[in-house]
């Protein structure tokens, strides 16, 4: 801790001396130099966040085992310090050989130059899910490998669905006419959760815009103002005026399951993390109550794809056994040894075909929606962007704003933010 | 000469840490609002280009930053002012003798001063639930549908003041109640000789003798409020509509987003509207003997 703040001391009082200038330029070129063949020998040092990292290093065992020259040492990093440790081992050059990062910050680490190519020898591209594959992807070059991935699906109650006659929607048409019918016939106060804007809002709304046919950027411009766009963030405000969707955010006060279990939501749009939550809280019984459906279909029935990415960094001290690690943990068998340890859904598309996957009606789904799912560019400037579509996003929602004036705005102030390329 | 050496000697440890971890990162800050700082360029310092002022100006044309100075001083006008009166009052009361178990209260009202920020703003944004909130739940009992406090953008920052005032007057109180006590009861009983009333006591004994325990009250609790920002983080983020953002939660996003030469500029600014208002409130308050 204290070297850490030391360097940063350092790096700070480093840039009060510096007569800034920006003559270097991009310093390195990124070339792809080959990993070393063999097993892997050394100490490799792994960051990762959450459950992963409390349970990662357990797993390593089965590496070390099988590469009884290396050691893997996982450091638990908590999600809300995350971004900065990263941030700041980049600028002390002080990072770990391989870490754990989130899907959305690939634009900016990798901007930084601080992140490896991903040599081609490691892992085969088109052995992952397209979109998981795509967050790793920054002009044009990979700085990293998918670990694992979340899409997200539409949950209903097939109780109050039966009582309300309808089954499960196919097209934008039906979506709302299935949340009608869920409130008018089926009982519930509210037909279908959206997340009326507000942090993360954008991962609820996207799918809706992709599967119109809307694209995001294009190059170093967005188009964020296209009519497609605006299309869907008029079908997504329709469920608020009228009334299909309630005007605050459910999942905020902790609120969304209690209510899709007491039957006042009949439906919402979420993860896979959802049915183990549903289950635990529904008790007994509960989970012949609910059933998970695709996207509804548009031009696609697209969705979006989260998870996690694991990346090597330049200044790694371990760089080929990083690299081995990460081809390792990319193995299907592998892949779906982590999934039974820590429920953690496969990035790459052959660990689907194992039995504790594909047997089970609900997962399966999901692995269906993972070929149609996308991700925003892997731009510096995404969470930033985010931002601007969140804070739209809720205009529309919560203060009846006109979609087309919200999407003018989003590409006005996106434009403003740039793509940081 | 060597009385001077163990001098240095003992003042050594204290200044190299000052220098390290307050002098330099505040220099190295200052020098970061006036370059175009990235997280992008946290690899390539010397990249960094020199951008003059316009990390400063660029705060004219940010609508979320003009948003967020608006409820700020909002919040500053309106919670400062509250705070003061309402510590003033329960200090006065406890004082006066007609409060019985003047103890009980005492630590009552102080208790959400020391208890964590984040609890109490996590227990509040529960109270004031529209569907399961206890405050809506006994709006229900007289027959009255309560709003969505947090939810509406309209009611969000008066909400979000009245809890910060809950939470912040128990301190207020305890300095003016000692600041009350340390008032020589013989100006009172002189006061009364000369028939002066409640009122007249308080307006002419008892402001003229806690102006200086009130300056201290309004410039700390105007700092504090200056920079609010766990309240709006836990209960509100900020939202809805940017109506509960605050400067420091806007400083707070521009670093998460990694515009870091923007943020320190933003800070700086803040950093300015603190002392000066600090120095405002020395004039018009200071001692005038």
């Amino acid at each position: 801790m204290k070297r850490q703040r030391l360097a940063a001391a350092a790096f700070a009082a480093m840039l009060a001396l510096a007569a800034c200038g920006r003559d270097s330029g991009g310093e390195d070129t990124d070339t792809t130099a080959p990993v070393s063949e063999g097993k892997a020998t050394g100490d490799i040092t792994v960051w990762a966040m959450g459950t992963e990292g409390e349970k990662l290093a357990a797993f390593a065992q089965d590496f070390m085992t099988e590469n009884p020259d290396a050691k893997v040492n996982v450091t638990a990093v908590p999600w809300d310090a995350a971004h900065q440790k990263i941030a700041s081992a980049i600028a002390a050059k002080q990072t770990p050989d391989v870490s754990m990062v989130g899907t959305t910050w690939m634009g900016e680490f990798a901007a930084t130059g601080a992140l490896d190519p991903t040599p081609a020898s490691v892992v085969d591209k088109a052995a992952f899910f397209s979109g998981a594959w795509d967050t790793t992807v920054v002009n044009g070059t990979s700085y990293g490998v998918p670990w694992y991935v979340e899409t997200r699906l539409l949950y209903y109650r097939k109780d109050l669905a039966a009582k309300a006659g309808v089954t499960a929607p196919a097209s934008w048409d039906e979506m709302t006419s299935f949340a009608t019918a869920m409130r008018d016939k089926g009982g519930a106060k509210w037909g279908l959760n959206l997340q009326p804007g507000g942090t993360g809002s954008w991962q609820s709304f996207l799918p809706f815009a992709w599967s119109n046919g809307a694209t995001l950027a294009s190059g170093k411009d967005f188009t964020l103002d296209s009519p497609q766009m605006t299309e869907a963030l008029a079908y997504y405000q329709s469920f608020f005026t009228n009334k299909l969707s309630p005007p605050t955010d459910l999942s905020l006060q902790g609120a969304l399951e209690q209510s899709f279990i007491n039957g006042t939501l009949a439906a919402f749009i979420s993860g896979p993390w959802h049915v183990g939550l549903l289950n635990q809280q529904g008790g007994a019984g509960f989970k012949d109550k609910f059933a998970v459906a695709p996207m509804p279909r548009k031009q696609s029935a697209t969705s979006f794809v989260g998870g996690s990415d694991l990346a090597v960094f330049k200044d790694a001290k371990n760089r080929d056994g990083a690299w081995k690690f990460v081809s390792w943990l990319s193995r299907p068998d592998v892949q779906v040894k982590w999934y039974k340890a820590v429920g953690d859904l496969p990035a790459v598309q052959r660990g689907w075909e194992d039995q504790s996957l594909s047997g089970d009606p609900i997962l399966a789904t999901f692995g269906e929606q993972l070929k149609d799912a996308k991700s925003p560019p892997a731009i510096p400037t995404w969470e930033q962007v985010a931002a601007v579509i969140d804070g739209e996003i809720e205009k529309v929602a919560k203060s009846g704003a006109d979609p087309a004036t919200a999407t003018k705005a989003m590409q006005d102030r996106a434009s403003g933010i740039g793509t940081g390329s | 000469m060597r009385r001077a050496l163990a001098g240095w000697a003992f003042a050594t440890p204290f200044t190299v840490l000052f220098l390290v971890f307050m002098a330099v990162p505040v220099v190295a800050s200052l020098v970061m609002s006036v370059t175009d700082l990235r997280s992008t360029d946290l690899r390539t310092p010397f990249a960094v280009e020199f951008v003059g002022l316009s990390n400063y100006t660029r705060m004219v044309d940010d609508a979320q930053f003009r948003r967020a100075a608006l409820n700020t001083a909002v919040f500053v006008v309106v919670g400062v002012p509250l705070t003061m009166v309402v510590g003033l009052a329960a200090a006065s009361a406890l004082n006066s003798g007609l409060v019985k178990l003047r103890a009980l209260f005492r630590v009552g009202f102080y208790l959400p001063v020391v208890t964590s920020i984040v609890a109490l703003a996590v227990i509040w944004r529960f109270l004031l639930d529209p569907e399961a909130g206890l405050v809506n739940s006994a709006l229900r009992l007289v027959g009255v549908e309560g709003p969505n406090w947090l939810g509406d953008s309209r009611l969000a920052l008066p909400s979000i003041i009245a809890m910060a005032v809950w939470r912040n007057f128990g301190f207020l109180m305890v300095i003016f109640l000692a600041g009350l006590q340390a008032i020589p009861a013989d100006l009172y009983e002189s006061s009364r000789l000369d028939g002066a009333g409640r009122w007249a006591q308080f307006r002419y004994i008892t402001v003229p003798m806690l102006r200086p325990t009130l300056l201290f009250g309004g410039v700390v609790t105007s700092i504090g409020y200056l920079q609010l920002f766990e309240e709006p983080l836990v209960m509100t983020r900020g939202g809805p509509l940017d109506s509960t953002l605050s400067v420091s939660y806007h400083i707070y996003n521009q670093f998460g987003f990694g515009n870091y030469g923007y943020a320190a500029a933003v800070s700086y600014v803040l950093f300015a509207v603190i002392v000066g208002l600090a120095a405002l409130q020395f004039r018009l308050l200071g001692s005038r003997d």
